[in-house]
């Protein structure tokens, strides 16, 4: 009678699992099936294609006709470098705020996490005058200043966490040592911090990586524009090709899907880390 | 030591790059919207001052209505639906061990890694009535006929599908993080006195994953509010602003309307929304987790 109970249990359990992971993953099979065929075989009745011939050169045009090496280029140097300075700068000011003693400390860090609470798409109509203004619009630093100033509330929220959690002791021996301040915020308690660090690249990364309402409201010439445009900029070009379209998703979301894959174990602790915290 | 501390000039240069970006990237774009949310700026030309104008209009905008009642929608549709699904997979998630569980964990998570943009197009596709996967799921069951999912009536629902299924992974991760931080020496004693499996849930599982509940949902409700890139890319807010949301409704008053000064205002209302809520649901969810 019991194992019969836990059998019925286990299958209930798998059917489960089962089922949701089809729901998660079945559009994304049918969108690699589809980008794989030609657009007359689309108009089916059943779920998926065999095709007559399967044709890799929808994904040659989606390479070339949409810039992907251009736009992931950008999209890795822009993101890197946000991912650097979001560290840096909530290191130096977690530190500021944690450990330094002065009046403001507390209001300095309550304004600075306000910006967890504004969203960003309200800033998108006054940003872009302002940028258009000062001469930003279709450069790096559109899209680098607003990236970074919307991650930084909550990697400094992460930062100052951690950094309280350093033993006091560690900084007094180097003072001993004669260490300045900012020798101990970058070669005492930085290399402390490490898993924390890899929390914030990793929501910074996860928050940016896939930006596009930004980057279509400050940029304009291609210079400087992230993945998302290849899909985008395509679906006009190739209106009526659908085969070549679904090959362009596919071909965007492959880098992220890829490196998510085979760091899996570490994004998946550090968003744990960071949402449940943030 | 002390002297050390509390150099004024360290700490100044410690701050400074954090304030500043918060300065120019924060909060002056806010004073911006506050000024132009004062006058009819149409994007070109003259700022004429209207007082407030703008604010009284968006009082009786029906667009704008419509925008916080489909933020409402997705916001019931992520706690009604999304949650209680996510904490039952992470629940069942936790009961298997060895290999699966990480596979079955990553793939959750995959469409979240992916592109709002090609979400949005694939949905898309997914809805069309001519080859759409929907519509050919339909068949497969021997239901006849095409449904136009993007129609005005079903829009708003197809949009908080998409919505739901999309931001499905994340929640069901930090519910599973939840349970996984249950000590589990309380799931053996609970098997040990003959609890089952829904018991051991109701008893255990729920009560101590209150604090994650209470965190999930504020973010839920919080993204509700601010969604825009979805629906941007997938309806537009349309047809007749039937999925319309304050984000991209001011968005598109400023840029395709040319009503700069309108979109400023709408800008500054929802700005004193998302901070309201987020102040409300911090308060609300201390007092209860105190209590």
């Amino acid at each position: 009678m019991k194992t019969g109970r836990k059998k019925i249990g286990k299958v209930v359990l798998w059917t489960i699992l089962i089922a949701v992971a089809v729901i998660q993953l079945f559009p994304l099979i049918w969108l690699i099936d589809f980008s794989l065929g030609s657009s007359n075989e689309m108009f089916t009745n059943g779920l998926l294609i065999i095709p007559e011939k399967i044709r890799w050169d929808n994904y040659a045009k989606a390479f070339v006709d949409g810039n992907f090496l251009l736009y992931l280029k950008n999209s890795v140097l822009i993101n890197t470098l946000a991912v650097i300075l979001v560290v840096i700068i909530s290191i130096m000011a977690g530190y500021a705020c944690r450990r330094m003693k002065w009046k403001l400390n507390n209001f300095v860090k309550t304004m600075l996490l306000l910006g967890m609470m504004i969203p960003i798409h309200a800033t998108l109509l006054p940003n872009y005058k302002i940028y258009n203004t000062i001469g930003v619009t279709d450069t790096i630093w559109a899209l680098l200043i607003p990236y970074v100033a919307f991650s930084l509330p909550q990697g400094l929220f992460l930062m100052t966490g951690f950094i309280e959690s350093i033993p006091m002791e560690l900084e007094e021996a180097a003072v001993m040592d004669g260490c300045g301040i900012y020798r101990i915020v970058f070669q005492v308690v930085t290399p402390l911090l490490k898993p924390s660090i890899a929390t914030v690249a990793i929501m910074t990364f996860l928050n940016n990586w896939n930006e596009f309402m930004m980057a279509s409201t400050y940029l304009s010439s291609p210079t400087w524009k992230t993945l998302p445009f290849s899909v985008l900029e395509f679906t006009g070009e190739y209106s009526s090709n659908y085969a070549v379209q679904f090959a362009v998703m596919a071909l965007t979301a492959a880098p992220a899907v890829i490196v998510y894959i085979i760091l899996n174990k570490h994004i998946t602790k550090g968003v744990a880390m960071g949402a449940v915290k943030g | 030591m002390k002297k050390l501390y509390s150099n004024k000039w360290v700490i100044f240069t410690l701050v400074l790059p954090g304030v500043l970006v918060f300065l120019f990237a924060i909060l002056a774009p806010i004073c911006l919207s506050v000024y132009y949310g004062f006058t009819d700026y149409s994007g070109m030309g003259e700022a004429r001052f209207v007082g407030l104008d703008n604010y009284v209009k968006l009082f009786h905008d029906p667009a704008f209505g419509r925008s916080l009642l489909n933020s409402l929608l997705l916001a019931i549709g992520f706690i009604c639906i999304q949650h209680p699904l996510a904490m039952i997979v992470a629940a069942v998630l936790d009961k298997l061990q060895g290999k699966a569980e990480g596979v079955f964990r990553c793939i959750y998570f995959i469409p979240n890694v992916i592109s709002v943009a090609v979400i949005a197009y694939l949905w898309k596709f997914i809805y069309n009535p001519d080859f759409g996967l929907l519509n050919n799921v339909l068949k497969v069951f021997g239901f006849e006929g095409q449904v136009n999912w993007l129609s005005q009536e079903n829009a708003i629902w197809s949009v908080l599908v998409v919505l739901i299924w999309h931001g499905f992974g994340w929640g069901m991760l930090i519910y599973y993080t939840g349970i996984k931080n249950i000590d589990p020496v309380l799931y053996e004693a609970a098997s040990i006195d003959g609890a089952g499996w829904w018991t051991t849930f109701s008893r255990i599982t729920l009560p101590l994953m209150k604090p994650v509940i209470m965190i999930n949902v504020t973010m839920a409700i919080i993204s509700a509010l601010k969604q825009m890139e979805t629906v941007y890319l997938l309806t537009n807010g349309g047809p007749a602003n039937s999925t319309q949301f304050a984000a991209n409704y001011l968005y598109q008053q400023a840029f395709k309307a040319f009503k700069y000064g309108y979109g400023n205002a709408i800008g500054v209302v929802f700005i004193i929304i998302c901070v309201a809520v987020t102040v409300l649901l911090n308060t609300v969810f201390r007092d209860k987790q105190e209590a």
